[in-house]
């Protein structure tokens, strides 16, 4: 009985309606995902569709969100589940079917590597101006807290605090110092604006903050929106308060206060990943065409200074051609500051060769196939001369 | 026998003789020799071409044809230009500005009538009116504005590329060059000439020797040049051709176009070959030409149904060679004049997906011999030649690379297998319409042909899946290359996906005999959809990294082309003249 419901749940498993059905709602996930970009943004549209396993969408009147229809990674792994028992239950050593397994063999191959991709790869940049050496990675999404001790003009001591920390009511201690953070509250995105005389007071007491209007907004969803993160935050050292500061990505002129003859800087940035190395731009190149606005080429000449391991040497980054280190890839992404500033995009993806070895496969699948089929065809066309 | 064959053939080398005959050289004009100046290599959007090129995208943008109808006469692209850079005032009372939107002539005080097209002259009133509503528009992106707002910013592109283009050699309102080397060093000269270099649409004077070949200068740039002490030597001959024109001295233009000639042919004798080849590229018009072929090919086959089978279908099947060695030509053309693989563009790649298609289709023809090959590969060549024939109104066909773009290996491995598979699907698609119509028209049922035909379109989704599905992980190499992701979920991306899977989809129910005969044609035309939202449809998203080209008024094609597929399914599904048989 039991036996009977598992081979028949195993050939429903390796069946090729499942196949059709899992295509058919793949397609219509790739439809709706690419529909779904002009508002959500791209990152916003794949987490949604294709990084799901379930669509969830808010109903009107229901307390809780509904799965609407099942997301990108649940057909994605029935589909894999599906071709690995095709593979399976049909294998045979049928030289005329043997290219074909080896090729979807390559596409399951090939969809483990965007689940690979969706859950290890990290998209950080790398913002330099030329003559500037950096030793870190920003993040694009992630923001920190920063807290500077700039008392020493040789040598900064920095700390970090993560956005995911900045929770209205933590308490967070800076670890070496005296100092300890008490968050007031963080807003994802925010606008600021100067206060008016009608206007409440600011929660803020210190710095530039005193004078501003501070606003909720919602996050930016389209991928050319960036928040304005800011985090109300009061700084106790030695059991004394240093005031409310508010502290955000928007607003530029530094805030410091001083304890026991240390100065501490505050402000908010993108969140910092410290390399083992540093890079320096030595050049930044922008060629256009002549007489037009069309670009030709963005290239930055770097040089790659990796003590630790004896390295010094210079690189040359360009449009399809990136600097693969460490396990990353550094990618020419972007300009600015009067052609003066390049910056990287960095990837870190450590399932960056499937989709190559699946490519591989695939080739030589289909070149078996097809080389078979056209060898059993002249052996037949032979046959019927003779 | 032999008198057969050779009527087969003859349509079909009569259309390669008349071909042959446009690539002849026009004479001069009264008296002037318009083709040589058409020749004149010049430096424009980031590449050396002939101002004949110039003259006829610009035409194309402005009117949307390459000709201007003026007093009885045809005007020919050059002809216009010498108007515009020579004769202002001549230029300014020929009507070129093609308006098709009524709320743009009310905005001019002008009713619609048959006439769309306006001159400078009539539009020049409202010239504020019309900068200020564009100026309001611009504003706004272009998804969110209104037809209007599209339309009075289009007009007002138009109109400041002509007048860049009236302020090319000379300014407007200037006496001519000789006048301007004259007053070089006089009160207002220097705002003049510089003025001039910051208007000039073009750079005409070839870069001297030990200069770098980019290093062409407009006539403002050399005025400017002049004035401190170093004139360009070809500045004196452009003055006398401007002045001849001007004047009306046929001689005097011709002697000063064959001396500017002389010049760039010792400084630069590589652009003036580029130029002449080129010319002869646009005066043949290889595409238009193949579109005619082909309609020739397609009228011929519906004949050979009702006439003369054995002649006419031979013939139409030459004709459809014929058109598409004229087709075969241009593309070879421009991948010569462009040092680039077939497709760099939306408008190369409908000209390639054309291409692929009536190549199919002349190898299924000869294949099965049925005319069917013959139908569907003339219908594909000529709505692709028309599809790029309206793509080429944006502008210079042969634009240069955007840096990310530039890299002739993937273009030629990624691009041309994708742009393959659009072809196949697009066929596949072709032929099923094909069997549905005849389905419903033949008089008969004919076992055999619609075998034949299930067979072909079956074939072809293969072919179709194979080249879609290798040109879509090229292009997620090239992609982890240039981006550093295999694959990002990009439209265009998920575009070239969509075709994958649905052909793919089609062949595993096939395999699984899910559908037979009827639902494999139904399927095939559906892929039509597909293959025409992901060529097309994604680019009016506006979003993502491929958004190279925002087409509003090709929205509503696209959305009628898809209401007919959606129809032609439905009749494809039908009992086999279920309209007869209520009749009856």
């Amino acid at each position: 009985m039991i036996r009977s419901i598992a081979v028949r749940c195993w050939i429903a498993l390796a069946s090729l309606q499942v196949t059709i059905v899992a295509l058919v709602l793949l397609m219509a996930l790739v439809v709706l995902c690419t529909l779904a970009q002009t508002d959500l943004g791209t990152l916003g549209a794949v987490n949604t569709y294709m990084r799901s396993f379930l669509v969830m969408r808010q109903v009107q009147g229901l307390p809780f969100r509904v799965p609407l229809f099942p997301g990108g990674a649940l057909v994605g792994l029935v589909l894999v589940a599906n071709l690995s028992a095709a593979l399976v239950r049909r294998f045979e050593f049928n030289p005329r079917k043997f290219g074909l397994w080896v090729v979807h063999a390559g596409l399951i191959l090939l969809v483990a590597g965007e689940f690979v991709t969706g859950a290890f790869q990290v998209d950080t940049r790398m913002t330099i101006e030329e003559g500037q050496t950096v030793n870190y990675l920003e993040s694009y999404h992630q923001m920190e807290l920063a807290v500077s001790d700039v008392t020493d003009p040789a040598h900064t001591e920095e700390y970090g605090v993560p956005d995911s920390k900045l929770r209205a009511g933590a308490v967070v201690p800076l670890p070496g110092t005296p100092i300890t953070l008490k968050v007031k509250r963080y807003f994802v995105n925010a606008v600021l604006a100067p206060r008016a005389a009608g206007d409440p007071p600011s929660p803020a007491d210190r710095g530039v903050g005193a004078q501003v209007k501070i606003t909720e907004a919602p996050p930016a969803t389209s991928d050319k929106e960036v928040n304005a993160a800011s985090v109300l935050v009061e700084p106790v050292a030695g059991g004394q308060s240093y005031g409310t500061w508010l502290v955000s990505t928007v607003l530029g002129a530094p805030q410091s206060f001083v304890h026991e003859g240390r100065t501490y800087l505050l402000s908010m940035r993108a969140r910092r990943y410290y390399l083992p190395y540093a890079v320096t731009l030595k050049k930044f190149s922008h060629d256009s065409y002549a007489g037009t606005d069309i670009p030709k080429n963005f290239s930055s000449l770097v040089h790659l200074s990796n003590p630790a391991r004896g390295e010094e040497r210079d690189v040359l980054i360009y449009m399809n051609q990136p600097l693969r280190y460490d396990g990353k890839a550094f990618y020419q992404a972007s300009y600015g500051k009067g052609d003066t500033l390049s910056v990287l995009q960095v990837v870190a993806n450590p399932g960056w060769l499937l989709p190559y070895l699946s490519c591989a496969l695939i080739t030589l699948g289909l070149l078996l196939h097809f080389g078979i089929t056209l060898f059993n065809a002249i052996k037949r066309r032979e046959k019927e001369a003779s | 026998m032999k008198l057969a064959k050779l009527f087969a053939w003859l349509p079909g080398l009569l259309a390669l003789a008349a071909a042959l005959a446009t690539a002849l050289p026009p004479g001069p004009v009264r008296g002037f020799d318009m083709d040589r100046f058409g020749r004149t290599p010049v430096l424009e959007g980031g590449r050396v071409k002939p101002l004949d090129s110039v003259a006829r995208n610009a035409l194309l943008m402005i009117r949307g044809k390459q000709g201007v109808p003026f007093e009885g006469r045809q005007l020919g692209p050059d002809e216009w230009m010498l108007d515009v850079l020579f004769r202002p005032e001549a230029a300014d009372a020929q009507p070129v500005f093609v308006i098709n939107d009524p709320d743009i002539l009310g905005l001019m005080g002008l009713r619609q009538t048959a006439d769309r097209y306006f001159s400078f002259d009539t539009i020049a009133p409202h010239l504020q009116e019309i900068q200020s509503q564009a100026m309001a528009a611009q504003a706004l992106e272009s998804v969110q504005r209104s037809r209007f707002q599209n339309a009075v910013v289009n007009l007002f592109d138009r109109l400041v590329l002509y007048n860049h283009l009236e302020n090319s050699v000379q300014l407007a309102d200037s006496p001519g060059l000789f006048a301007e080397l004259q007053g070089l060093g006089g009160p207002q000269s220097a705002e003049r000439d510089r003025s001039l270099a910051e208007a000039s649409r073009f750079r005409i004077l070839p870069p001297l020797p030990g200069q770098s070949p980019d290093a062409w200068l407009n006539t403002g740039e050399a005025l400017i040049a002049a004035a401190s002490g170093t004139p360009h030597p070809a500045l004196v001959a452009l003055a006398t051709a401007g002045a001849g024109y001007h004047a009306g001295q046929p001689e005097a233009f011709n002697r000063g176009v064959a001396e500017l000639q002389g010049l760039t042919a010792n400084l630069r004798p590589g652009a003036l070959r580029h130029a002449r080849s080129e010319i002869l590229f646009n005066r043949v018009q290889p595409f238009y030409l193949g579109m005619v072929i082909y309609v020739l090919a397609l009228l011929t086959l519906f004949a050979s149904w009702l006439w003369r089978r054995d002649l006419l279908q031979p013939a139409a099947f030459s004709l459809l060679a014929a058109g598409a060695l004229v087709h075969t030509a241009g593309l070879v053309s421009r991948i010569l004049l462009q040092g680039r693989p077939p497709v760099t563009n939306l408008y190369s790649s409908a000209v390639f997906v054309g291409w692929a298609a009536v190549i199919l289709g002349v190898i299924l023809e000869r294949m099965y011999r049925k005319g069917f090959g013959t139908a569907v590969a003339a219908a594909a060549g000529f709505a692709s030649l028309i599809i790029a024939h309206h793509l080429a109104m944006e502008g210079d066909t042969m634009e240069m690379m955007r840096a990310v773009l530039d890299s002739n290996f993937w273009l030629a491995t990624h691009v041309v297998t994708v742009t393959i598979g659009y072809s196949g699907t697009f066929l596949a698609g072709i032929i099923a319409i094909a069997y549905t119509l005849r389905k419903h028209i033949a008089p008969a049922p004919d076992p055999a042909t619609t075998r034949t035909l299930v067979d072909m379109t079956y074939g072809i989704v293969c072919f179709a899946l194979l080249f879609s599905f290798v040109g879509t992980v090229l292009g997620g190499i090239w992609a982890d290359q240039s981006w550093g992701r295999f694959w990002g979920w990009d439209p265009k991306e998920n575009g070239a996906l969509l075709i994958v899977l649905w052909n793919a989809i089609i062949l595993h129910c096939r395999w699984g005999d899910y559908i037979r005969e009827k639902g494999l044609m139904a399927m095939a035309i559906f892929g039509n959809i597909i293959t025409s939202l992901s060529w097309f449809g994604v680019n009016m998203l506006g979003i993502g990294l491929h958004s190279y080209g925002f087409m509003d008024q090709a929205f509503w094609a696209l959305a009628w082309f898809d209401a007919s597929q959606l129809v032609l399914i439905a009749l494809c599904l039908m009992p086999r003249r279920f309209w007869a048989a209520r009749l009856n």
